[in-house]
């Protein structure tokens, strides 16, 4: 008696709820859109599409960092993701190998010259993401303690021996000032300073054939180098490394582009450039960087497949990138376009960051990547840590990664 | 069958709803994760595995170090929390000016919330921090405590007893307020000291409140997780790596739920095995049955 007046009692709670669900499906196509941004910031770029787009309505949805990757975890597991997603070059690969994104390798055939950072999207020849909005990691250098260690300012350090030899020239200014920035103690940043190193000399993690590499000559002296960085560096978190360089204590740091928002109204009096990562030696190497990407997918099963390509490329495109772009100060489109926009070349230090996405790198485009970044990160750790030698610390994260891959090889 | 439900159920009901639904539901659905292999990106591909996220964790060296960690914290924490808030509940016995101001004070940061505690501690064991700078005004040097894997944990452990004694120092002092005093008054007159009262007469007279606060605190001790996500993520070397910090990342980074629940089946397990042991030794003795009265 009372379990059916209970059963009776929730089904008339579900009767409403998809009473509530179906009144928005009747004026039109609805295209479900998830995404990181201020809503703010995405309300006017989405006004536009559906003014463009009569007939399709775009509903979305602000997610957290914190939160959001969970959420659109549970999403799936329960079949109500949206229709269009945001999701970062990391996480992309693994969302790619489930199957469940939507293939959009016609949009990157017709638009793949218009757009950098496709890698984390490429996924056993097909493509499952169009890029969005990027950001590279920079030189910072403070120029007032360039000035003081006898170097000068207006050049950056350019090759790993000048690198070495500012950072050394500055640790040696005094107590409580350091040459260089080497992040540790903290999970998800370390690989990403130490792999532009690395792929700056020709290492990588996986070669072209897939082959696992993250042992070879190249990667051992690009942690080898990183190592000669240790004596005259901070070795911290990556935000007690941003208030050094703030206040005028650390001398160089690769880092975002969020700092240069953050400096211009925390430390305006701070006499700071921006370089490009160098590279091993003047004749040899790449000034190569890691960059996070901000990739839009589709997921698949969608009912409105067609809007929901149609929002993706429109949020894709140049003027709705930058916009996003300018308002968030901290990324910059992964269109080309902006390469010659003054909105992005005019001030010196953003012109570096937009030079620096030429050459950098996203993660590799790998499923079991979210594991292999750790192994990387424990491996640089361990060296940095004097725990063993580089040599050893690189063949465990070698036969670790093999291990990872192993298992993602299944399907 | 016209018998109309009792009220009650109609008053249970609300609770009844929300404690199936995010207590019994999960608790079953999860146990039932144990012996699956799933992923929420790929529900459909879920296969039956029996016991293999069991063999594995046995295996698992991550998970060791997450145990030991776990424990290290537990066994160092517990105690040391324990008995600072019994001193801290008999002084408050005592007369002490500005007896409620305390109080107050001690409650303060069972209120703030764990992000809070942890951002603030960030700060304050950062390099030219106020832990360090205080040191150096003393003349000693100062140290990257959350960055070297041999205080990583310790330091964190020493936030979490600082957060956490005030609470336990308030429950253990209402217990205080609520032994006659006429027990005292005997105590008095057989020309007990203050050791021995407190041996004989408050301590069993505590037990009770005590294996309260040993129980709440090991379990909240067991599922340690957000201080370590905020302060260290695990790191440096793992050092602070906690079993629910291995969940956490085994079932959202890895998507790999069924092993996840698994590990949080153990910690269920362990905070389980250690709260019984805990209620045993504290179980409620009235003072008569104390018998082991020196001579």
């Amino acid at each position: 008696m009372i379990a059916r007046r209970v059963l009776a009692a929730g089904l008339i709670c579900a009767a409403l709820f998809s009473a509530c669900g179906k009144k928005q499906t009747e004026s039109g196509t609805v295209v479900r859109f998830w995404q990181f941004w201020d809503v703010a910031v995405v309300a006017p770029i989405i006004a536009e599409f559906e003014k463009q787009n009569p007939g399709i309505r775009v509903e979305v949805e602000q997610l957290t960092w914190a939160t959001g990757l969970e959420k659109i975890q549970a999403a799936l597991a329960s079949g109500t993701q949206p229709d269009v997603c945001e999701l970062g070059s990391t996480w992309l690969p693994r969302f790619s190998y489930e199957g469940v994104l939507e293939d959009l390798t016609s949009v990157y055939e017709a638009e793949r010259d218009s757009f950098l950072m496709w890698d984390s999207a490429l996924y056993n020849g097909r493509v499952y993401g169009l890029p969005w909005v990027q950001g590279s990691r920079v030189l910072f250098v403070n120029r007032d303690l360039f000035r003081r260690a006898g170097l000068d300012p207006d050049r950056p350090p350019q090759t790993w021996d000048e690198l070495l030899d500012a950072s050394r020239r500055i640790g040696a200014l005094g107590e409580g000032i350091y040459g260089f920035g080497q992040n540790i103690g903290e999970k998800y940043v370390l690989y990403k300073k130490f792999m532009a190193f690395a792929w700056g000399n020709g290492g990588d993690v996986f070669d072209e054939h897939g082959n696992i590499v993250v042992n070879s000559p190249a990667m051992l002296e690009a942690l080898e180098f990183y190592l000669k960085l240790a004596p005259h560096s901070l070795q911290e978190k990556q935000e007690v490394l941003d208030q050094y360089f703030k206040t005028g204590r650390l001398g160089m740091q690769i880092s975002g582009a969020w700092n240069v928002k953050n400096y211009a109204l925390e430390a305006p009096d701070l006499d700071y450039g921006v370089a490009l990562v160098p590279r091993p030696a003047a004749d040899r190497g790449a000034h190569v960087s890691f960059a996070g990407a901000e990739m839009l997918v589709v997921f698949k099963g969608t009912a409105q497949k067609d809007a929901a390509i149609k929002l993706a490329r429109h949020l894709q495109a140049y003027p709705q990138a930058k916009a996003i772009s300018l308002a968030a100060g901290s990324v910059f489109p992964a269109a080309r376009a902006a390469m010659n926009d003054p909105a992005f070349t005019s001030d010196p230090r953003i012109r570096v960051f937009v030079e620096q996405s030429l050459t950098s790198r996203t993660p590799p485009a790998h499923p079991g990547w979210i594991e292999m970044e750790e192994v990387i990160d424990r491996a640089v750790e361990e060296s940095m840590y004097g725990r063993r030698a580089p040599r050893w610390c690189l063949d465990d994260a070698a036969r670790e990664i093999a291990i990872i891959a192993a298992r993602f090889e299944r399907k | 069958m016209a018998r109309r439900p009792s009220p009650v159920v109609w008053l249970l009901a609300p609770w009844a709803l929300i404690y199936g639904t995010f207590f019994v539901f999960p608790f079953l659905f999860s146990f039932a994760l144990c012996f699956l292999d799933y992923n929420p990106l790929n529900v459909a591909n879920t296969s039956f595995v029996g016991g293999q996220h069991f063999a594995r964790l046995i295996h698992d060296e991550n998970f060791h170090g997450a145990l030991r960690n776990t424990l290290f914290f537990v066994v160092g924490t517990v105690p040391v929390t324990t008995t600072l808030a019994l001193a801290l509940a008999w002084l408050l016995r005592g007369p002490l000016p500005m007896k409620n101001v305390l109080k107050a004070a001690m409650f303060l940061p069972s209120i703030l919330s764990v992000v809070v505690i942890a951002l603030l501690f960030k700060l304050f064991y950062a390099p030219g921090g106020a832990l360090n700078e205080t040191l150096r005004v003393l003349g000693l040097s100062g140290h990257t405590w959350l960055t070297d894997p041999a205080t990583a944990l310790p330091a964190i452990m020493a936030m979490d007893v600082w957060a956490a004694v005030g609470y336990y120092a308030l429950v253990l002092y209402a217990a205080f307020t609520a032994i006659p005093e006429s027990l005292y008054e005997a105590a008095e007159l057989e020309g007990a000291g203050a050791w021995a009262t407190f041996r004989h007469v408050t301590f069993p007279m505590l037990k009770p409140a005590i294996g309260f606060v040993l129980v709440i605190n090991t379990i909240r001790s067991f599922q340690v997780f957000v201080e370590v996500l905020v302060m260290t993520q695990g790191g440096p070397l793992g050092s602070t790596n906690t079993m629910v910090l291995m969940l956490y990342d085994t079932a959202f980074r890895r998507l790999d739920y069924g092993y996840a629940s698994v590990i949080a089946y153990a910690v269920f397990a362990l905070s389980g095995v250690f709260s019984v042991l805990a209620m045993r030794r504290m179980r409620a003795q009235t003072p008569a049955q104390t018998r082991s009265v020196p001579a």
